[in-house]
This record gives structure tokens, sequence and C-alpha cells, in this order.
């Protein structure tokens, strides 16, 4: 077993030496890896502080003071995890019916031109995103909800649902598409009309996907900083209705970062919930992938 | 005949979302371009100390040409590893896994790790440098899938004819494979910029001002940007939205001409490349 270890990484370090291009492909390749490994690491070790002190009271702790050195960020995982919540309740019909009728149902001259559109919805920056919630957003709903200011959990879920769903079609119709079409021709041929053929062949199939997409979805959802931070109001407490303000931990890292003195108890604090953010996203994602893969494997 | 007219009505009804998503796009482009009066010749090129929005333009092409510059060679290198030489291993499966983890790290958190590595612990402070290096994490998964897909599609037999020929593999790849996925990978490329041209979150710590006088002299100092001044004169500043209407505008259609070339490069050449047909 050692002999056949040891054998492997030799003749990888000889393979290394004829083939020094190789090598910085090889390198190149590890790259993420690396990024990912310092990313957790930094951050880690800027929120190190922070963590020893107050473990999980910086989840779970109710009063985010800086005179008191009391930081809890409970609001802000609650603010998040709402407009979140929010956010994906509109997009995941929305997405998910986008993704078949594009990929099923339209015409083929028209996927193209309509899947563009939706890219280039994915590709507006989130500080115009947060603008045109301003600009739209916040005075709509202030005046339908008679409210005193618009900014609220349910402006920061609109403008969010917004830009959830391109992730949503993206990644879901990219698995319906592949749905073989044998299948679908098998189906029709036995007499299904189209749509028992996307209820009973394609959708059952390409679940998995679909289900993969909305965690993507939901990744970037809860990591989105700048447009929430811009209509959410950022008031940090636990509010019992979509019609009052909320911070998000992404938001309020973005808007405490500046003012907090570098190695301060708050700026490790602010690392730390960046902590929870990145550990959050990482087991979202790897999640996602793994769901991608076993229903490759299973269709 | 009965299960047609279910079938349309199914058809019908998703179809409506589809048609919110058109409208919300056709939405959000008609209320910038209701601030197309805000725009001239002479806002595009005064200073900013001058009420104008020249090095905040400049200062953005600077930080997305940089990222760029960086991550479109690691991207290239990195695909080209993935699909010519990587082993069906474990190892090549963590790394599929890593660039996909990169690709859904927020980018307030690329922002932080860029700041305490880039800004502090390399020592390149609040720099266009920073930002760069910061950005550059965020258009490499995209280039490398990007890369991944222009570089799959060329057939082998290109290769191969480079390989019976006595080239190396390398030379070979180099020689071929790349040259035919050159247009492929330099969509990739644009995409990755249409991405980052407009990011805040990343380049909030780690590279830019408020106000500098003049263009960046070097790379270690702080630089201008659209996507920063909006934001920060919004939030910070409490002005109304239609105070930065001019610089929104000015942004929204850099990332859409960047978006639109690289999608109609993709279309047209999906549709050039004769091989795949």
């Amino acid at each position: 077993m050692s002999n056949k270890w040891l054998n492997k990484i030799s003749s990888f370090f000889v393979s290394l030496k004829s083939q020094p291009m190789e090598i910085v492909l090889f390198l190149c390749a590890s790259f993420s890896i690396i990024i990912l490994f310092l990313m957790l690491f930094f951050v880690a070790r800027e929120g190190a502080v922070a963590f020893s002190r107050f473990g999980s009271d910086l989840l779970f702790g109710m009063r985010w003071n800086l005179e008191t050195n009391l930081f809890g960020g409970f609001p802000l995982l609650y603010g998040s995890i709402m407009v979140t919540f929010g956010a994906l309740l509109i997009a995941i019909p929305i997405g998910v019916c986008t993704a078949i009728f594009v990929s099923e149902v339209l015409p083929f001259y028209l996927r193209d031109p309509i899947k563009s559109i939706i890219e280039l919805l994915a590709s507006i920056p989130s500080v115009i995103y947060g603008f045109i919630g301003l600009l739209l957003v916040v005075p709509f709903i202030s005046s339908v909800f008679g409210l005193v200011s618009g900014q609220t959990a349910l402006t920061a879920s609109l403008i969010l649902s917004l830009m959830t769903i391109p992730t949503i079609v993206s990644v879901s119709g990219e698995i319906i598409s592949a749905v073989p079409k044998e299948y679908k021709e098998a189906s029709l041929g036995l007499g299904a009309t189209k749509w028992e053929t996307i209820k009973t062949v394609v959708l059952p199939i390409s679940k998995s996907g679909i289900l993969a997409s909305i965690m993507l979805g939901f990744g970037r959802a809860i990591g989105e900083t700048i447009a929430v931070s811009m209509v959410a109001g950022n008031q940090a407490h636990t509010p019992s209705s979509y019609l009052e303000a909320v911070y998000t931990i992404p938001s309020f890292i973005a808007t405490h970062m500046g003012e907090s003195a570098v190695g301060s108890l708050e700026y490790s604090a602010l690392f730390g919930l960046g902590l929870i953010l990145l550990i959050i996203t990482f087991i979202v994602n790897t999640l996602a992938d793994i769901v991608v893969k076993r229903g490759v494997q299973h269709g | 005949m009965g299960s047609q007219t279910k079938e349309r009505i199914f058809f019908f009804a998703l179809g409506v979302p589809v048609v919110i998503c058109l409208l919300a796009f056709f939405w959000i482009a008609a209320t910038l371009f209701t601030g197309v009066g805000t725009l001239n010749l002479e806002f595009l090129t005064t200073s900013a100390l001058q009420g104008g929005a020249f090095e905040m333009i400049v200062g953005t092409i600077y930080l997305f040409l940089g990222a760029a510059a960086i991550a479109g060679p690691i991207g290239v290198f990195a695909a080209i590893y993935l699909v010519e030489y990587a082993p069906s291993g474990k190892f090549t499966r963590i790394i599929d896994q890593a660039i996909n983890n990169l690709a859904g790290v927020p980018s307030i958190i690329i922002g932080l790790f860029g700041y305490t590595f880039f800004s502090r612990q390399l020592g390149f402070g609040i720099s266009l440098m920073a930002g760069w290096l910061t950005l550059a994490l965020m258009i490499l998964p995209i280039v490398i899938r990007g890369s991944e897909e222009a570089i799959r599609i060329v057939p082998t037999s290109f290769k191969q004819a480079a390989l019976a020929l006595g080239a190396t593999k390398w030379k070979s790849i180099s020689l071929t494979t790349l040259i035919a996925a050159a247009p492929g990978i330099v969509t990739s490329v644009i995409l990755g910029i249409a991405r980052v041209a407009g990011e805040t979150a990343a380049i909030l710590f780690t590279s830019c001002v408020i106000i500098t006088r003049g263009l960046p002299a070097s790379p270690l100092e702080p630089v201008m940007a659209l996507s920063f001044n909006m934001y920060v004169q919004i939030v910070a500043r409490g002005e109304p939205p239609e105070n930065v209407f001019g610089i929104a505008l000015i942004l929204f259609f850099i990332v859409v001409i960047f978006s639109l070339v690289a999608i109609i490069l993709r279309v047209y050449y999906r549709r050039k490349q004769p091989w795949l047909h």
C-alpha cells in the first residue's frame, strides 16, 4: 500500500520535471482552492476574538451596542432569513415557470433572445437595483400600505427576488434542456400531450436540478449586500411583519466596517458575522452541487 | 380537445412569469432612460472636483481592466488543466467544487477578505492594486467556466493533428485548441467584466474613496468608481437618488454594453463554428 503511494508520488514529481507547463496549469487550477482556504483562514482570524468572547451569542445575542461592548447578531440573522425567505417565495414560482416555459414551450427562435434578456437582468449591478428600488419600489410600497417609510423587508424581498430569478432560471433551464430528447419523444409518441410530457417526464427528471437552482438562489440572496442595504431601512430589531424595516448581516457589515477601528471588538464581531455568512454559503453551494450530481446520475 | 384547451391554459399560465421578467427589465431600462437628460459630454469629461464624473468613469475602467488582466490568464490556464490534463480523480473533483464555491461567495465576504489579505496583510492599502486582486477573485470562476466550455467543444482531431506532426501536448493545445477556443475565451472574460464593472461590496473597503485629486498615479493609490460613489452618496450621505441619476446611467450603459457584446459574441460564434454541426 505505502509502496504504491510512494510510486505514485514519485512518478508525479517526475512528470512535473518533464513538463514545466503542466505545473503552471496545475497551480492555476488549484488557485481557487488556495484562495478559499486563505479566505476562511483570514476571515476566521479576524473574527476569532469576537468568537472566543461571545461564542454563540454573536449569532443569538439580541443587542449590538458599541458602548456596552455587546455584540449580538440575532436581529441581523433574523433580518437576513426574513428577507431571503420573502425573496425566494416570489422568485421560486416565477423562476421555475420561466425556466420551463423558455426551454420547453417557447418556439426555438425566441429562446435565445429571451434567455439573453434574463441574462442581462442578472448582469445589472446591485447598486443599480438598489437605486431603482429607492426610485420606484420604496415610494410605491409606502403609498400602497400608507407607511411613513417604504424601506421595508417587503421592499428588500421584492428587489432581491428580481436579482434571484435569473440564477434560478439559468440553472434550472440548463437542467431542463438537458433532459434527453428521446425520453420526451417516447412520451409524445405514446400519445401524451406536451404538458403531460413536461409533468410526467421532464419535471421528475430535472427536479433535483431545480432544487439545486433554488439553493443557489438562496445563496445569492442571503449574501446580497448593496441593494438590500439601500432599500431595507436598516434597523436592527426582529420585526413581526414584512412592512417594517430590517437589517441583514451583509448590509450591516457593509455599513459598519468603515466606522469600526481595526482590531477593535466590533471589527472582530463584524468578521465573525462574515465568517458565519461564508460558512452558510459554503454549505448551501456544496449541497447544491451534490444534489445536481446525484440528479444527473439518477437521470 | 378538452386536454388541448387545458394545455393552452397551462402554457399561458407558465408564460405570465416570463412576461413579468421581461417587463421588469424594460421597466428598469425605461426608468433609467428618463434620466438621459442629466447626461452630457461635459458631465463625462469634467473632473469630479468640479461636479463631473470623469475620474469615476476612468476609475471603474481601470478597476475592471486590471482585474480581467489578472483573472484572465489564471482562469484560462485553469480551464486548460481541467479539460486537457486533469485526471478524473478526487482532487479534480475538489478543484471543481472549489471553483463553484468561490463563485458563490457573497461579494461582501470577498471584500472583507480583500481588505484583511490584500490591503493589510500584503500591505497594498486602500488601492487600485487591492481592488484588482479582489475583483479578480470574482471574475475567475466566470472565466474558468466559460473557457472550459469553449475548450471542450473544440474537436480533439485538431489537437491530434498537431500531436501527429510531432508537437508536444502543450504545443498542440496552445497552437490549435486555444486558437479555436479563443472567441469563447474572450467572451467569458467580457462576461466577467460585466459582472464586476458595477460591483460595489468588494471594492467598498479595498480600493475606493469618495473623491481623489485626479486619476491615481500608481496602482498603490486609491481610486474613484461609479458604483462606490452611487452607494456612498445615497447611503452614507443620504442624498436623494435623483442626484446620482447620471452616474447610475453611465454605469448601467457600461454593464449592459459588456453583457450584450458577450451575449452576441457567444450566439455568433456558436453559429459560426462549423465543427459544431
